[in-house]
């Protein structure tokens, strides 16, 4: 191709052509910070771990739990707390494990593959603490609804008022339920599609080449 | 010993930074866009550089680093075409072998280049620096067949873009 030829030409007659940057002025670079897609990952990555794990050392409602009639499931519960800080120290471990194979030396496609992984890993984790988070909210509905003493005048009410009633307090839960997961849902839209759009559409385009 | 590590990184970063600033050239548009790839491009070359041992040249180690920036790690888009980099182009042209006709046409190509997506810059990237396709599949990780094709549908692509 003619034309290309021509590009190649001028591509190398002007290969001089930049102004040099001196060594002082590296020296200067390689002290500042980067801004990579990766570092910011990497930080909102633990911020999320933080944060989901500040959650569950705030919800601990032990005192709460001892003063219902619930027998067993309160062992059930504390058994469950361990599997998951088990489970939270899991995906900490996959987070670490996947950043450190991040390298800049690798193939493109790799270093791509690589880093959608450890974002995967965080928006899994996220998963994990929503569902938990959705099946705390229906036990602890279910909890104070059937074992708390100090719920039983409001029981007695809604069963006196029939099925609409009933139906009435579950809906009504699940609305502020949804409300919150659609919030949680939106934000991480639209924080990661900042981040990752331009990755995501050079893997893809990667992708579409070697298939 | 990390200071000598840093002089050898710098001395060598210095004598090859054309190829930083022909990836930067390629990837932005405007002088600070640029200077900001430049750096982001050094940082990460610095913080490669302990486990580059020398096995392959400097060169290739650092066009593998400096692609996979600009293409992965670099968040601001590359897509937004200013006019300032057609205007780029003039001053590259030297008034001694000035051709209307050539110029229009680099012109034309340097703009129709600039409309390329990130992968496809790359690999024209790296046509004109004469690399084969060995290092053009090792370099994406793409096979080497599907980089031919690849680079042929690109300049079809062009052709289609200067021919409309």
């Amino acid at each position: 191709m003619e034309e290309l030829d021509l590009l190649k030409k001028d591509w190398k007659k002007n290969e001089n052509s930049f102004r040099q940057v001196s060594e002082n002025e590296i020296y200067k670079m390689i002290h500042r910070n980067s801004s990579s897609v990766v570092k910011w990952i990497m930080i909102i990555g633990i911020i999320e771990f933080l944060f989901w794990i500040g959650i569950n050392l705030i919800s601990n409602s032990d005192d709460y739990f001892k003063n219902l009639n619930a027998g067993n499931i309160l062992l059930y519960m504390k058994i469950f707390g361990y599997v998951n800080s088990a489970i939270i120290i899991f995906f900490i471990y996959q987070f670490y494990k996947n950043y450190v194979v991040i390298s800049t030396t690798d193939s493109t496609r790799t270093l791509m593959k690589n880093i959608l992984k450890t974002r995967k890993t965080v928006n899994t984790y996220v998963w994990y603490n929503l569902i938990v988070v959705f099946l705390s909210f229906v036990t602890g509905i279910l909890l104070a609804y059937f074992c708390n003493p100090e719920i039983a005048p409001m029981r007695d009410k809604i069963e006196h008022g029939g099925t609409a009633m009933a139906l009435g307090f579950i809906g009504g839960s699940l609305f502020i339920l949804a409300i919150l997961i659609t919030l949680v849902w939106l934000f991480y839209k639209l924080l990661y599609g900042f981040l990752m759009r331009k990755l995501q559409r050079n893997y893809q385009e990667l992708k579409k080449i070697d298939l | 010993m990390n200071q000598d590590l840093e002089q050898s990184f710098v001395k060598q970063l210095k004598e090859n930074q054309n190829i930083i600033h022909k990836i930067c050239r390629l990837y932005t548009s405007g002088e600070d866009a640029h200077k900001d790839l430049f750096q982001e491009i050094t940082i990460q070359l610095w913080k490669a550089f302990p486990k580059f041992r020398g096995d392959s040249k400097f060169t290739t180690w650092a066009y593998r680093v400096a692609l996979n920036t600009a293409i992965t790690l670099y968040r601001k888009s590359t897509r937004s075409i200013s006019t300032m980099e057609f205007d780029n182009t003039k001053h590259f042209i030297k008034q001694e072998d000035y051709n209307y006709e050539e110029e229009e046409q680099l012109k034309l190509m340097y703009q129709a280049v600039y409309q390329l997506n990130d992968i496809e810059k790359a690999l024209i990237f790296m046509y004109l620096e004469d690399k084969d396709y060995e290092e053009i599949s090792e370099t994406l990780g793409i096979s080497e067949v599907n980089a031919r094709v690849k680079m042929n549908r690109i300049k079809g692509k062009l052709r289609k873009i200067l021919n409309p």
